[in-house]
């Protein structure tokens, strides 16, 4: 082929594509910037999986930990497991880094998305039975400042919701793109209302409880957060109910927040990664990757991502599938 | 610490990448009168060796006072060409140039040196050369975090921009104009080799000339396109956010 001809196909089809969708290249695809900070925390994940803490017994030990707690045919698979990777850590472990590795290098690579979304779902429902304990939702230890409901499951969440596909023509929100807003609200309204439980269920609202899971995060950390931290467990020492009812209240509110109109919608989504982000620096220590040995950035980035996924969209055509686009030749996304 | 032998593959991986690097400034042929030294590739060269030398012990290879200063001037450079970028085309220089994700890994490279001798205090010998001591603790370890971070956003941002390149179909069979017209955005870039290549307007669409070169040529050809460095970007960016994270 010669390079006229090269050329001239090319141009016959960026005409075509110019015709065929002129706002919709202009406009910037959230969904694939979503998509790729989904991917980012993969690739995070993969990397913080390959650290040295994995490789000795203790990381076994912290998976068979998850057991305690959760009705036996919960925790039978888990303790197998555990004891599987004890026995096998250095094999298993390294497997485990590179799946989650090759998870966020097929969501950020286009030809692979749909199979590695799909396969970041299986992987996180596993990841939540067998190295979560399904975050300590059954056995009652779950808090929204130690991760409830397991940070893992909102990965599968997250790549439900991204998932390259539009059942809705006029999504208000990129998570309702996928499965529509009636199922996306539902979603939502389920995740922050079962973390409102959580929030004053007896292990969190118990005197002690909230200031003992902060202060409980600080070993190890920079002086700067540890000063923040204990900051903070000071703070709250002695109103610990109080604190759980505060933090309850504001989670229903943002589970409610989806279903006002986008004024307040959008309000209620900055409440959400306020309160996202108080409790990922403030009582999950960034995952406690500072302090080494963390296996994740665990909820609180986490649920930061889930409400960007949930700001209202500007009325606007919807964008031609990214991961079906050539980055070259239609420019950069958002 | 994790097994050697997996900061062993690690090693071999980035001993990959500055192989790869090495025959890209071979092909660039930078003893030729006007030829343009692709700086991306001499930093890509740099970092390979330097980052194989932290992860195996085995390895030697220069003193750390000569990889501070060897980072340094990739920084100084890196930071000069975002500038310039910046003053062209703004903020966007930072998200769609190549330079700034460079920038980014000289600073952690240098950060890396000379965080780990304030940790030692003098009373190490250095990260590379002497065993056991490839995997030190960093000094500051919240810039750790946040040069991993940025490490992994480019990563993610690269393997997007990745499917455009189409390095094993395009590079084989596209003329080079076009690849100079890839690499402007992957990375070889003004400074890169292919502009060296780039034919004279007129020619272009001599098509069967150029195409059948470029087929004779597909090896140097995959070697020489904007994927190629794409991809070994990718790896270091893993690679050094991998570094950074087990040395907090």
């Amino acid at each position: 082929m010669t390079d006229v001809a090269v050329a001239g196909n090319r141009t016959a089809w960026r005409e075509r594509l110019r015709v065929g969708a002129p706002a919709a290249r202009r406009a910037p695809d959230v969904r694939r910037a979503l998509q790729l900070a989904l991917a980012a925390t993969w690739l995070l994940d993969g990397v913080l999986q390959y650290q040295g803490a994995m490789y000795v017994k203790g990381f076994s030990d912290m998976l068979g930990g998850t057991a305690a707690g959760n009705p036996g045919w919960i925790a039978t698979p888990i303790t197998w497991n555990a004891n599987l990777v004890q026995h096998n850590l250095g094999l298993l472990n390294t497997t485990f880094a590179t799946i989650q590795l090759l998870l966020g290098i097929g969501i950020a690579f286009r030809p692979t998305i749909r199979p590695a979304l799909a396969a970041s779902v299986a992987w996180s429902l596993g990841v939540w039975w067998f190295g979560e304990g399904l975050g300590g939702v059954i056995s009652g230890s779950a808090s929204p400042l130690n991760g409830a409901p397991g940070a893992v499951i909102i990965y599968a969440l997250i790549a439900v919701l991204l998932w390259p596909s539009d059942r809705s023509a006029s999504a208000p929100f990129v998570a309702a793109r996928a499965v529509g807003p009636r199922v996306a609200r539902a979603l939502w309204a389920a995740l922050w209302l079962s973390l409102a439980y959580f929030a004053l269920t007896p292990a969190s609202r118990a005197p002690g409880a909230v200031s003992g899971m902060i202060s409980g995060m600080t070993d190890g950390e920079p002086r700067w957060l540890h000063s923040l931290m204990n900051g903070a467990a000071s703070l709250v020492a002695g109103e610990d109910l109080v604190t759980s009812i505060v933090l309850a209240v504001a989670l229903v509110v943002i589970a409610a927040g989806v279903y006002l109109p986008a004024p307040l919608a959008k309000s209620t989504l900055v409440l959400a990664i306020v309160v996202a982000a108080v409790i990922w620096v403030f009582a999950e220590a960034f995952g406690g990757i500072l302090a080494g040995g963390a296996t994740d950035p665990n909820s609180g980035l986490l649920l930061a991502l889930l409400a960007l996924c949930y700001w209202p969209l500007r009325a606007a055509p919807l964008a031609p599938d990214p991961a079906n686009m050539d980055p070259v030749t239609e420019g950069t996304v958002a | 610490m994790p097994p050697a032998w997996l900061t062993d593959i690690f090693a071999a991986l980035m001993l990959v990448v500055a192989a790869v690097s090495a025959a890209r400034l071979a092909a660039a042929r930078p003893w030729q009168p006007g030829a343009v030294i692709p700086d991306t590739d001499i930093a890509h060269l740099l970092m390979g060796i330097a980052m194989a030398g932290m992860l195996a012990s085995s390895l030697t290879t220069l003193p750390n006072a000569a990889w501070e200063v060897i980072f340094a001037l990739l920084t100084v450079w890196f930071a000069y060409r975002v500038a310039r970028d910046a003053r062209a085309s703004g903020i966007r220089a930072l998200a769609s140039g190549h330079c700034a994700p460079h920038l980014v890994h000289s600073a952690a490279m240098l950060y890396m040196f000379l965080a780990v001798k304030t940790a030692a205090s003098g009373s190490m010998a250095g990260m590379s050369g002497s065993a056991g001591s490839a995997m030190q603790a960093l000094a500051y370890p919240t810039l750790a975090f946040i040069f991993a971070l940025i490490l992994i956003g480019y990563t993610a941002w690269d393997l997007d921009q990745l499917p455009g390149f189409r390095p094993g179909l395009a590079a084989m069979v596209a003329p080079s104009h076009q690849l100079a017209v890839a690499a402007s955005v992957a990375g070889t870039g003004d400074a890169g080799i292919s502009t060296t290549r780039t034919p004279p307007a007129s020619s272009a669409g001599t098509g069967p000339e150029v195409a059948d070169g470029a087929s004779g040529h597909s090896g140097a050809a995959v070697l020489l396109s904007p994927g190629t460095t794409v991809g070994c970007r990718i790896a270091m960016g893993v690679t050094m956010a991998l570094m950074l994270f087990l040395m907090i």
